[in-house]
């Protein structure tokens, strides 16, 4: 076979592979654009478009509760995401670093936490602290544990699998070199590890602020977060002011990517690593 | 290791953690918040019934009658309604990721890859239900999409894709395709380029390499994405309950609703189990076919990776 | 790929340290996110004087409760809930702590949550304005002596239909039957409440929707799962909005959502209402006081505030249903208000109407409910 003929074969199947990308692009971008469209629907259903007008976003000014169950989001990711961090990270390590006969247990535990459904952790936490009471009455330390369940496992998943990589000789090294334990891990296991636990973290941030149906299960009247609002309103009439919500939350988290990314730039990662940080691979 | 020999090294007795130390933490959060919790849904599914309309679960002596209730025809019906969407789903996530996160993580130049890769995660940044929602709104009958295939000619009268099986299937592809992609780009962007152009030196053409070469070296990434989207994907109820109408019963509706609906713990619960076991039960499945598949690849295979291979 | 490059950085330059590191900044703005958001919490509502409603979504005017705080004080939050069952086991999971002040259970519901002790009683001298209900509004066969409730609205179940798919006159449940396994095939929508699924066999046949008698039940399974549930689209409560999208043909839809739906559409005129036929059902859906909530005196300031006749009438403009207060028909006629039909009837229609129980038939309309949900997705 011919070099021009090998070589228009792969620029035909680049063309094509091309094409794919940007068809699966619009695919995913379809729904968030009709969303940003519909957030200027002057009507009182958001299905139905009655005009073009800032309705939506006036009722969303309005709209005490929509605010209220933004911020529980917020407080709600921040806490669960760090707990899932923390813990998935040490144990992480442990499972590659101190590998041994309660591993397969853990990893047990940790599949059976990704294979159960939500409803099944929903209700069961519900009953569980109901039945103790005390501090977990309170809606937000229910929400941090009920969040961070899955989270956990995924961090642990995710620093594993960049920790197995890894070669434990710079360890072993700095070990040879009289570091203690404690400076071993802050000085390389850690640094090593730290894009994978970056990701985690950012992971289980998104993943908390999605969180549905644990939280409708727990939360308690005034912790309620912005996706159980939503889910309570899709079986009843959905309005304007949930995609003009949407909408803003969307912008505001982009706006706080694009800085995240700008400070990051500036001081010296290169664009590559800074968009790797934050889509967390 | 290290530790023993800077024991040795400087003759200071130090006081070792046992080897799961690290994990304890994690392992103490999980027994407490999630074994804990489930053990109380397993309780109620054996120990417990519904007494009367009116309470939702009374405690009595263990029985299997909650599961064989459970256990209807309507259950089955739904269970092979749930088993197919999630398969086909599956399947289409994982036909329409693998070319994409190939050409991401393979013919894209490196500066313009970040940008995408980032961009691909902005919809995963909307919330689950509100870019179901939009689909919703999208496929309305006399919506947007409706509108735009009338007016270049491809549509006439209204648009039927709402509320029916095929709504559904194209709203869990949505919903679980990032999941598909980001393990997939990640193994395929971690590949040596130099194996494929050892491979292309060695004489083998595109498919073969993509075949013998780049697959194979991929599948753990493959196997990833298989499981982040069948997990939960089975599992789901609400792209079924907003897109679906009656024709998208899954599993988890029925859960749902004898939970709240007909306030009845004891079968819920069973109900519950019985979803588990079902996932699991797939994914045993599909390990021993793939288990066995690889196997027979393995053998068939000119160049044999699985030295030197993490 | 860069990781040993990583791993060699960190091991050669001190000077790293200098420079923002990752980790610190996103540690920063973790902690920024997580302060501004408390702070913004404080401000928003740490007050002390407040009011937790636990209601249907959508169901009152966001500008009542705007009025509410203006006029009364207390702020108010509102959670949803989407179905009694769900509402009843929220509270009961809760045993009291779920933080709710108000919660708004329809008829029979009202009195589970009476017998499972998860109601505040009223202290009716804070509730003077009880006195503008309509007497046949009060004492309910759930609650006779307005302790525990107080009606906030009450409405029936009929039917809407778009008569340029659907020719023949829909003039009774058999005819819904008719046109829904006939022309509308595939193209309608029933309630999803067990109790409603179940109603369209029972009310076509002209026997009570709450049966315990087995043989009926039996005849509904059997009509319902095996002969109507395919010709199902959708199990939609608020099928209303989707008049204007074309979405059913035929609907069976409660008052308030039907007159909702008229009111959104440019051709009202092509949809035809009607109440149930030869019979439907009377619910209420009333105010109740959780027990254990912490606003107990911002509750009956509520339950008292709401009914004004003024405040009742914003809100039913809103809502559409008929909230039983006194004189509020010859208001809204005189107001001009549209398809008044559809939230008054006349006296012997509704006297027609039959109540609601939570009886043994329950666990059995309930198990139909499903079997339809799953044979119309088959």
């Amino acid at each position: 076979m011919s070099t021009i003929e090998t070589r228009s074969r792969v620029d035909a199947t680049n063309l094509l592979m091309g094409i794919w990308g940007v068809l699966v692009f619009v695919f995913l971008f379809l729904p968030i654009a009709i969303i940003l469209v519909y957030s200027f629907n002057n009507g009182r259903a958001l299905l139905e478009w009655d005009g073009f007008g800032f309705g939506g976003y006036q009722a969303m000014l309005d709209n005490v509760t929509i605010h209220r169950s933004i911020v529980t989001s917020l407080q709600a990711a921040v806490g669960s995401a760090l707990i899932a961090t923390l813990l998935g990270m040490f144990a992480a390590i442990a499972l590659v670093r101190r590998p041994g006969r309660w591993t397969l247990g853990f990893l047990a535990i940790l599949f059976l936490v990704m294979v159960t459904p939500e409803i099944v952790d929903g209700i069961s936490l519900l009953i569980w602290y109901v039945w103790l009471g005390g501090p977990f009455e309170a809606g937000l330390l229910r929400l941090w544990i009920g969040h961070s369940l899955f989270s956990t496992a995924v961090v642990t998943l995710i620093v594993r699998a960049r920790l197995s990589g890894l070669d434990e000789s710079l360890e072993e090294a700095a070990g040879d070199l009289y570091a203690t334990p404690w400076k071993r891990f802050t000085e390389i296991t850690l640094p090593l590890a730290m894009p994978a636990v970056l990701a985690g973290l950012l992971l289980s941030f998104s993943l908390s602020l999605d969180n549905t149906i644990i939280s409708n299960f727990v939360s308690v009247a005034g912790t309620t977060p912005w996706p159980a609002y939503v889910f309570g309103s899709i079986r009843n009439i959905l309005r304007p002011d949930i995609a003009s919500t949407s909408t803003v939350l969307l912008l505001v988290t982009l706006a706080a990517l694009a800085a995240v990314g700008y400070v990051l730039r500036r001081s010296g990662d290169s664009a590559e690593n800074v968009a790797k940080t934050l889509t967390g691979v | 290791m290290a530790a023993a020999r800077a024991e040795g090294v400087a003759g200071a007795k130090r006081w070792h953690l046992p080897r799961f130390a690290l994990a304890a933490p994690a392992w103490v959060w999980f027994i407490a918040f999630f074994a804990i919790p489930v053990l109380w849904i397993v309780f109620y599914a054996i120990w417990g019934f519904k007494p009367d309309p009116f309470t939702r679960i009374a405690i009595g002596d263990p029985t299997l009658q909650n599961f064989r209730d459970a256990l209807t025809s309507t259950f089955f019906k739904t269970f092979k309604g749930t088993l197919q969407i999630s398969l086909l789903g599956t399947a289409l996530c994982f036909l329409i990721g693998f070319p994409f996160a190939y050409w991401l993580a393979i013919k894209v130049s490196a500066k313009r890859r970040s940008i995408l890769l980032a961009l691909v995660i902005v919809p995963f940044w909307t919330n689950f239900l509100i870019r179901t929602i939009g689909w919703r709104i999208l496929l309305q009958p006399e919506g947007p999409l409706a509108s735009f295939l009338g007016s270049i000619g491809l549509l006439d009268g209204p648009l039927r894709i709402l509320d029916t099986r095929a709504a559904v299937q194209l709203g869990v592809v949505y919903n679980y395709l990032p999941l598909m992609i980001f393990p997939l780009f990640v193994a395929l962007d971690r590949l040596d380029p130099a194996l494929r152009e050892a491979s292309k030196d060695l004489g083998a053409g595109g498919w073969t390499t993509f075949r013998q070469v780049t697959l194979p070296l991929a599948m753990p990434g493959v196997v990833a994405g298989l499981l982040l989207v069948f997990i939960p994907l089975t599992g789901d109820f609400i792209t079924a309950a907003i897109l679906g109408g009656a024709k998208g019963n899954m599993v988890g509706n029925m859960v749902f609703g004898r939970f709240l609906i007909a306030q009845n713990w004891a079968q819920g619960s069973a109900m519950a189990i019985l979803l588990i076991a079902m996932i699991v039960g797939t994914l045993a499945v599909f390990a021993a076919i793939g288990l066995g598949i690889r196997t027979a690849i393995r053998r068939g295979r000119d160049v044999d990776l699985s030295v030197g291979v993490p | 790929m860069t990781e040993e490059f990583e791993g060699l950085k960190i091991l050669a330059s001190r000077e790293a340290a200098q420079r923002i590191t990752r980790r610190h900044f996103l540690a920063g703005s973790a902690v920024a996110v997580f302060s501004g958001s408390v702070l913004l919490a404080a401000c928003g509502g740490g007050d002390k004087n407040a009011l937790n409603i636990y209601n249907w979504a959508e169901y009152d005017d966001p500008a009542i409760f705007t009025r509410f705080t203006d006029e009364v004080g207390p702020a108010t939050t509102v959670s949803i809930y989407d179905s009694n069952e769900q509402a009843v086991a929220k509270l009961e999971s809760a045993e009291g702590t779920s933080g709710y002040d108000i919660v708004v259970p329809s008829d029979v519901y009202v009195g589970q949550l009476i017998e499972l002790d998860l109601l505040e009683k009223m202290d009716k001298s804070k509730i003077p304005n009880f006195k503008n209900l309509e007497d046949q509004y009060k004492a309910q066969p759930f609650d006779p002596g307005n302790d525990y409730s107080v009606c906030k609205d009450w409405g029936s179940t009929g039917w809407i239909v778009d008569t340029s798919i659907v020719k023949e006159p829909i003039n009774s449940w058999k005819d819904f039957q008719n046109a829904a396994m006939g022309v509308a095939s595939g193209n309608m929508s029933v309630l999803d409440t067990p109790g409603y699924v179940a109603a369209i066999y029972a009310w076509g046949e002209n026997l009570s929707w709450v049966t315990e008698d087995e043989a009926e039940l039996d005849a509904t399974e059997d009509f319902i799962v095996n002969k109507f549930a395919p010709h199902i689209k959708a199990f939609d409560s608020y099928p209303g909005i989707n008049l204007a999208q074309g979405n059913y043909a035929l609907s069976q839809i409660w008052n308030g959502d039907a007159r909702g739906g008229l009111l959104s559409v440019d051709d009202p005129e092509r949809y035809q209402w009607s109440i149930g036929k030869p019979v439907a059902d009377l619910w209420m859906d009333n105010w109740c006081i959780v027990k254990g909530g912490p606003n107990v005196e911002a509750a009956h300031q509520w339950i008292n505030f709401i009914l004004d006749p003024d405040v009742s009438f914003q809100d039913m403009e809103y809502h559409g249903y008929h909230p039983g207060i006194t004189g509020i028909q010859d208001r809204a006629e005189q107001a001009g208000l549209e398809h008044l039909d559809i939230i008054f009837f006349d006296d012997e229609t509704v006297s027609g109407l039959q109540d609601n129980a939570l009886n043994s038939g329950q666990a059995r309309r309930v198990a139909i409910w499903e079997a339809a949900h799953a044979a119309a997705g088959a």
